[in-house]
């Protein structure tokens, strides 16, 4: 048996404090030191800093691996390379887990991957948000199908947990290889800047197998995901902004699925008013305007915090307050693409609103789109596949909805981007509105094809023709005529119109017969 | 360095602001593509002259053509 067991209480107490000591040195202050001059903070630093100062509990901080193989037995993995545990983040509940790099570079074997799905599982059965702090080298190879298969136990984990407890991942270091499913399925992923990477595979695995030479950077940076692939939703300067942004962002979730979202006091008069928004529309409903100079007006103290905002920026959605209440807002950019609506606009605010509905969060929608992108790369990519997303997401959401028509709102667009047909509670419009099924210059040249083919003059018929339809139908009047507008309001009333719709909708309930869920197409 | 300038969107050429040899500022419109009701402005990523234009008025373009050379 071994000395110390037999020895005295003094000696007990003693062993502790030194092998205790010795996991929260984690990989030594060498390694330690390096991550520093390298700008970045140890794992314990970064819990350190994100949690209310004293609140923060560990779990699992003494599992070990119990790998033989290749040298495995005399090695020692400080916590197994993930710091776990729970504390409070703005006095609200939080639960995380910090791969340390320093600890065998972070790199995921049976038991860092079972400490990981078992801090989910504790989150979810709690009701507490969950947050990742990715900086790992990738699979732990020693460990062979252990490692492989803890992978799974963690995606399984997440994934039950999804749609319970909001799960934010912070890309903070590497996270390669069959790994990086597990940012990728949290419901939101922050990059930092120089140091995140993430992607299916690295530069070596993907020259040894394809021939492609590529740099860490180009593969797997924040270029690739917060503007090409779409899989990076925010990107942070460094880890201490990676960690404030996360806290920004929670402090607009509940807890978990059965809360609302924390309201908070404001000094912005949900009734104020905004004149600027009475000329902000150009005359010629070709000339663009940035719908970022709304947003801004309209929401509690010109604050927003932008979701995608590099990726599909034709569409724009993010979180910020009306009257003190989170809210989501889903919007369209008129400076890019005409703001209309294609394949990666349709996937960003699609996965926005059924996070917002999820996890009840009112959705607040300011309209100006053309439609659905149109022409051949559209429509082989699956456009239609991709725009059907949009329409399950407002269908199915029971949350507040509230529809705002500044300008186009024509065809497709209409319903996509929330209409009383497919749900809203609300529709308002501004006089500047244009919402009907398609532009006048497409009305008239189909219904009048016959009669310009066969005019004297046939762009003047073609003219008078546009003309007409335009006046005709491309307003808000025919839509208020039958109800499918609420009301036509005054701009400068925006703000204040959207929070009493708000209030009203407090306690909006839907029941539904059940089912398992709907077949969204994916 | 040079940045080519690719169109974004499908769509026709209505006006090409720049000249070759000129300078064009940060998020200056290189020209304007007419697409979807809409007068779309391609703006240029950076401050620099402008080596070659490769549109003209009334061109169609499709989606990642290139427009200019910066």
């Amino acid at each position: 048996m071994d000395e110390v067991v037999r020895g005295t209480t003094a000696q007990k107490i003693e062993e502790y404090k030194r092998k205790r000591e010795h996991i929260l040195q984690m990989g030594g202050p060498e390694t330690i030191e390096g991550r520093h001059n390298r700008g970045q903070m140890s794992a314990r630093e970064r819990i350190d800093y994100f949690f209310d100062p004293g609140t923060f509990i560990e779990i699992g901080l003494w599992i070990k691996h119990r790998t033989t193989a290749f040298g495995m037995d005399k090695r020692k993995v400080p916590a197994e390379g993930i710091v776990t545990g729970f504390g409070k983040v703005n006095g609200r509940y939080v639960v995380a887990g910090a791969e340390d790099y320093t600890a065998m570079m972070g790199t995921f074997g049976e038991y860092h991957g079972k400490k990981l799905s078992y801090t989910i599982d504790f989150a979810k059965n709690k009701g507490w948000p969950f947050v990742t702090m990715n900086d790992s080298a990738g699979a732990r190879l020693h460990e062979g199908m252990d490692t492989l298969e803890s992978y799974g136990w963690t995606f399984k984990s997440q994934i039950s947990a999804s749609g319970i407890i909001p799960q934010v991942s912070l890309l903070m270091g590497p996270c390669l290889g069959g790994q990086a499913y597990h940012p990728v399925m949290m419901d939101f992923v922050i990059q930092v800047r120089k140091t995140g990477f993430m992607g299916i595979a690295g530069p070596a695995f993907v020259k040894t197998q394809t021939g492609e030479e590529i740099s860490l950077e180009e593969l797997s940076g924040w270029k690739n995901h917060a503007i090409k692939s779409g899989q990076t939703h925010i990107v942070a300067e460094d880890d201490k902004d990676c960690l404030d942004k996360c806290k920004e962002l929670l402090s607009f979730f509940p807890s978990n699925s059965k809360e609302k979202p924390p309201r908070i006091e404001t000094k912005d008069s949900p009734e104020r008013e905004i004149p600027e928004f009475d000329t902000i529309i150009p005359n010629e409903p070709t000339t663009p305007y940035n719908m970022h100079e709304i947003i801004k007006e309209v929401v509690d103290e010109g604050q927003f915090v932008e979701i995608f905002n590099d990726y599909a920026a034709n569409a724009i959605c993010g979180f910020a307050r009306m009257d003190g209440r989170p809210v989501g807002i889903v919007s369209n950019q008129p400076l890019v693409k005409a703001g209309i609506l294609d394949i990666n606009a349709c996937d960003k605010l699609a996965r926005f609103i059924r996070f917002c509905d999820l996890f009840n969060i009112p959705l607040v929608s300011l309209t100006d789109c053309p439609g659905y992108m149109i022409g051949s790369d559209q429509d082989w990519a699956g456009i239609l596949r991709h725009g059907a997303k949009l329409l399950y997401a407002w269908a199915d959401a029971t949350v507040p909805l509230v529809s705002v028509m500044i300008r186009k709102s024509y065809a497709g667009a209409h319903y996509g981007m929330l209409d009383k047909s497919i749900g809203a509670d609300f529709v308002f419009a501004w006089p500047t509105a244009r919402v009907t099924i398609v532009g006048a210059d497409t009305a008239a040249s189909v219904i009048f094809a016959k009669e310009i083919r066969e005019a004297e003059n046939p762009e003047e018929v073609r003219a008078k023709r546009i003309k007409e339809y335009s006046e005709l139908y491309e307003s808000p009047y025919p839509a208020a005529e039958r109800g499918y507008i609420d009301d036509i309001i005054m701009p400068h009333d925006t703000r204040k119109v959207v929070n009493k719709a708000l209030d009203i909708l407090e306690h909006k309930e839907v029941a539904r017969p059940w089912r398992k869920y709907s077949n969204i197409n994916l | 360095m040079q940045e080519i300038i690719e169109a974004p969107i499908p769509g026709k050429i209505l006006v090409v602001n720049i000249t070759a040899g000129n300078t064009i500022q940060e998020s200056g419109a290189v020209c304007i593509i007419e697409a979807m009701k809409m007068e779309n402005p391609i703006m240029s990523p950076v401050k620099d002259s402008v080596k070659a234009i490769l549109v003209l008025p009334s061109t169609i373009v499709k989606t990642d053509d290139k427009s200019a050379v910066i």
